[in-house]
């Protein structure tokens, strides 16, 4: 175990360096340019050139980059060159948002679609045709569109839950709770869809296999089964799913943090690559990457720990 | 001594009217104060430095907490701020303020006439996109504790305008250079931003300035701005009043009145084309007037008014403001859309099969584009197009890439916008186009600032088709049922102090 998680914190390390390497390349190959995108349209050419000259966008690629890295390496990433507000400041604004809403968003996934997925796996019968009515309804309804939905019933006419805006844990954990309602709603009826159908799937695989039947012969109670053995069993696909829709989610969320004007990663993300911000983006790059490395860590153990044929010796 | 008398009987009775009852027509009513404001915003607030100022939607994030020399209405009058009194000499090159002596910055530091030079200078020297509004201010002398005198290179027909804005803020002379005041403002305006209510990003809360010189022209006891960038957003919020103002657009018009809410116009960006290639560097075509012409008798201005901004707007041809002194409303009848007559006109220039040209595609204006192009077609000029970036595009487009482009200009101050895209040196004049002609024009206009110089510098450009406007959009703003807001001219959302707590 310990040396399967050296190596995946040093393949995290690796991925983290290589990405954050062909941003900073990629951006500065083929961006715009940041200096008169920051000036706006009425700077001459020659404020355009000091401004260029104050970023550093005069010196060349290789240079530039060894000072990020550089820099980087000692947890600073720079300051954004349109608001001027530290990198680390603004992401550590944004990403408690974001975070908010894809954690709540997957944890109520986790929950119904298991509880979905089980008892259309184990009732099956009109049960289940609901489950996998309700997973294609639920998978093709475009989050936006729900969220707009939501937004006119609850907010706009019946005025039971904010309509944008988002309030700090830490300041209210009432209005927090209540502001993440409907973008959560909005988020996991396509998520809750999917992932039910993968619990589904895989509960009935377990529960067609010889050691369940073995199992029931033995008299085993029914709840112990199936929570003991088959659950167990089942989870891995199921844990799976749910870690990709982590990392979806946080970088799909746009759209949903746009409808509810929450301050999150998303927009932060759209207007820094729009705008050309590269400390931003490389800021935000870091840190996805970081958040994806630890996220499958958490879901490989988590696996590990409940079925003990996937822990890696 | 019987005048004094009289007076003082003349007093007596209007105290005891007012005691008795007139208080309560609605002329003499108290207007509502207190109470809070909440704007949405369209844009979130960028940096808080006052050199780094914009006009647009961020400004509305600086004037609560930023007082300006000078104050400027929704009339577009100027009139004293911290400058209680304001004079030119009779050449215009020098401008004298007297400055008040009771201001005093929100961190406790006095605001006099080093202060104010100080700020102009950091102003001026900064890297801000509107630092070209002090160009021509050769040097500020300090002439008294509470005076200064501005020496200006030529006379500046917008300088008391951006002294009332961007260029006239005012930040404490002990942070002016320091890197903290791009994120934390400490000015000597109307209102406080509290750090503690304010999350940046989602909500920037303003409250008062305790010590504030002129309380009573301000009448929110707390401002709220909510930085909400969709549309809809912003809709959802201030139907579900969350909000009481907001930023929106013609198409969602409709939908705000039928739920209640009141939405208000003010004529701003002007659409059109801009022909940059006035010497046919690029095109040869374009270096004939009658070919500009006919780019514009080409498009029909009004059809685009109507099925893209859905009729809100007028059809212009000219780039000045409708509220700016060079905006002469006859000039707008000068073009009308007749393909026949710009066929004609392209054929007595020698381009009767037509010309090439490569125009950029971009996002936001290809509705547009889509029309305006294949009109350009029908009458026999061959349009290119190349799709460009949204991060690329300004400085493809200063770049002179493009002999002729469409888009979309906030036109403002006459003098401004002169500065801005007609004099020779001019960012968006991309080839340095000039004429004899015109370089008189401008030169008697930024003299004598009067209307009629500035309406010939317009009659010209129309007439030698410069640009080809094709109509000035309204501006949409919507408010709830808490407030009123008095629309801006020259500015696409209202300033801080246009805004009043509804009777």
């Amino acid at each position: 175990m310990f040396f399967f998680l050296v190596r995946r914190v040093v393949s995290g390390v690796v991925l983290v360096f290589a990405v954050a390497t062909i941003t900073f390349l990629l951006m500065s190959l083929t961006g715009g340019n940041a200096a008169r995108n920051i000036l706006g349209e009425t700077a001459t050419e020659a404020q355009v050139a000091a401004k260029a000259a104050e970023l550093g966008l005069d010196r060349p690629i290789l240079e530039r980059y060894l000072d990020w890295l550089g820099a980087a390496l000692h947890g600073d990433f720079g300051t954004s060159w349109f608001s001027r507000e530290p990198v680390i400041e603004s992401l550590a604004n944004r990403f408690p948002v974001s975070l908010s809403v894809v954690t709540v968003a997957v944890l109520v996934t986790a929950v119904l679609a298991t509880v979905l997925g089980i008892t259309a796996a184990v009732r099956r019968g009109w049960v289940d045709r609901f489950v996998q009515v309700f997973a294609v309804i639920g998978f093709a309804l475009p989050n936006f569109w729900v969220a707009l939905i939501l937004v006119t019933i609850f907010a706009v006419t019946l005025h039971l839950l904010p309509a944008t805006g988002y309030v700090p844990i830490t300041t209210d954990p009432g209005r927090w709770a209540l502001g993440l309602i409907l973008p959560v709603t909005a988020l996991v009826i396509g998520t809750i869809a999917s992932t039910a159908q993968q619990v589904r799937g895989a509960t009935i695989d377990i529960l067609e296999r010889d050691f369940v039947r073995t199992l029931r012969a033995r008299g085993i109670s029914r709840t112990s089964l199936l929570f003991r053995h088959v659950l167990r069993n089942a989870a891995g696909p199921a844990l799976t799913v749910l870690s990709l829709q982590f990392v979806g989610l946080l970088g799909g969320a746009v759209i949903i943090e746009k409808v509810f004007a929450l301050p999150g990663i998303g927009s932060l993300a759209v207007n820094a690559t729009t705008q050309g911000d590269l400390p931003q983006i490389l800021g935000l790059v870091v840190v996805m990457v970081v958040l994806v490395v630890v996220v499958n860590l958490v879901i490989d153990l988590l696996t590990g720990w409940l079925n003990p044929k996937a822990r890696v010796s | 001594m019987r005048k004094r008398s009289a007076a003082a009987i003349a007093l007596a009775a209007i105290v005891a009217l007012t005691a008795t009852g007139c208080s309560s027509s609605p002329e003499s009513e108290a207007a509502p104060t207190g109470g809070t404001l909440t704007i949405g915003a369209a844009l979130d607030a960028a940096s808080w430095d006052p050199a780094d100022a914009e006009f647009g939607n961020r400004l509305q994030y600086m004037q609560p907490v930023y007082d300006s020399l000078l104050h400027i209405d929704e009339n577009l009058e100027i009139t004293p701020w911290l400058a209680s009194a304001f004079t030119y000499d009779d050449a215009k090159t020098a401008l004298t303020l007297t400055l008040r002596d009771d201001v005093e910055f929100s961190d406790g530091e006095a605001f006099d006439a080093d202060v104010a030079k100080a700020n102009l200078e950091h102003f001026q020297s900064g890297t801000g996109q509107n630092s070209i509004t002090l160009a021509a201010v050769e040097s500020v002398e300090v002439t008294g504790d509470y005076e200064i005198v501005l020496h200006l290179s030529a006379p500046d027909p917008a300088l008391l305008r951006n002294l009332a804005l961007v260029a006239g803020m005012q930040a404490s002379p002990a942070v002016l250079d320091d890197e903290s005041l791009a994120t934390t403002p400490v000015g000597s305006g109307p209102y406080v931003l509290d750090a503690d209510q304010t999350t940046t990003g989602s909500q920037y809360v303003y409250t008062r300035n305790a010590d504030y010189w002129n309380t009573d022209a301000f009448p929110f006891d707390e401002i709220v701005i909510k930085p909400l960038t969709d549309l809809t957003a912003r809709l959802n919020a201030l139907k579900s009043g969350e909000i009481d103002a907001t930023l929106a657009d013609a198409k969602s018009m409709a939908e705000a009145e039928s739920s209640g809410l009141t939405a208000q116009t003010m004529l701003g960006d002007w659409q059109g084309l801009f022909i940059v290639d006035r010497a046919g560097e690029i095109v040869p075509a374009l270096a004939d007037a009658r070919v500009r012409q006919a780019m514009q008798y080409a498009i029909d201005g009004a059809g685009l008014l109507q099925a893209v901004r859905l009729g809100q707007g007028e059809v212009t041809t000219q780039i000045f403001n409708p509220s700016s002194l060079a905006y002469d409303p006859d000039l707008d009848s000068a073009y009308s859309y007749d393909p026949d007559k710009a066929r004609a006109l392209l054929a007595e220039a020698g381009y009767a099969d037509g010309f090439t040209i490569t125009m950029p595609e971009f996002a936001g204006f290809t509705d547009i584009t889509t029309v305006a192009y294949q009109q350009l077609r029908d009458i026999g000029i061959d349009v290119q197009t190349e799709t460009v970036a949204p991060d690329q595009l300004i400085s493809a487009l200063l770049a002179g890439k493009y002999a002729a482009f469409p888009f979309s200009w906030g036109s403002s101050d006459a003098w401004q916008d002169i500065l801005k895209l007609v004099k020779p040196d001019a960012p968006w004049n991309m080839l340095h186009s000039s004429t004899p002609e015109l370089d008189a024009l401008i030169s008697a206009a930024q003299t004598s600032g009067e209307a009629a110089d500035f309406q010939a510098v317009s009659a010209y450009l129309v007439d030698q088709a410069w640009f080809a406007p094709w109509y000035v959009q309204n501006n949409v703003y919507l408010t709830g049922p808490d407030v009123t807001v008095a629309m801006q001219p020259q500015n696409v959302v209202p300033y801080i102090w246009n805004y009043a707590p509804a009777a």
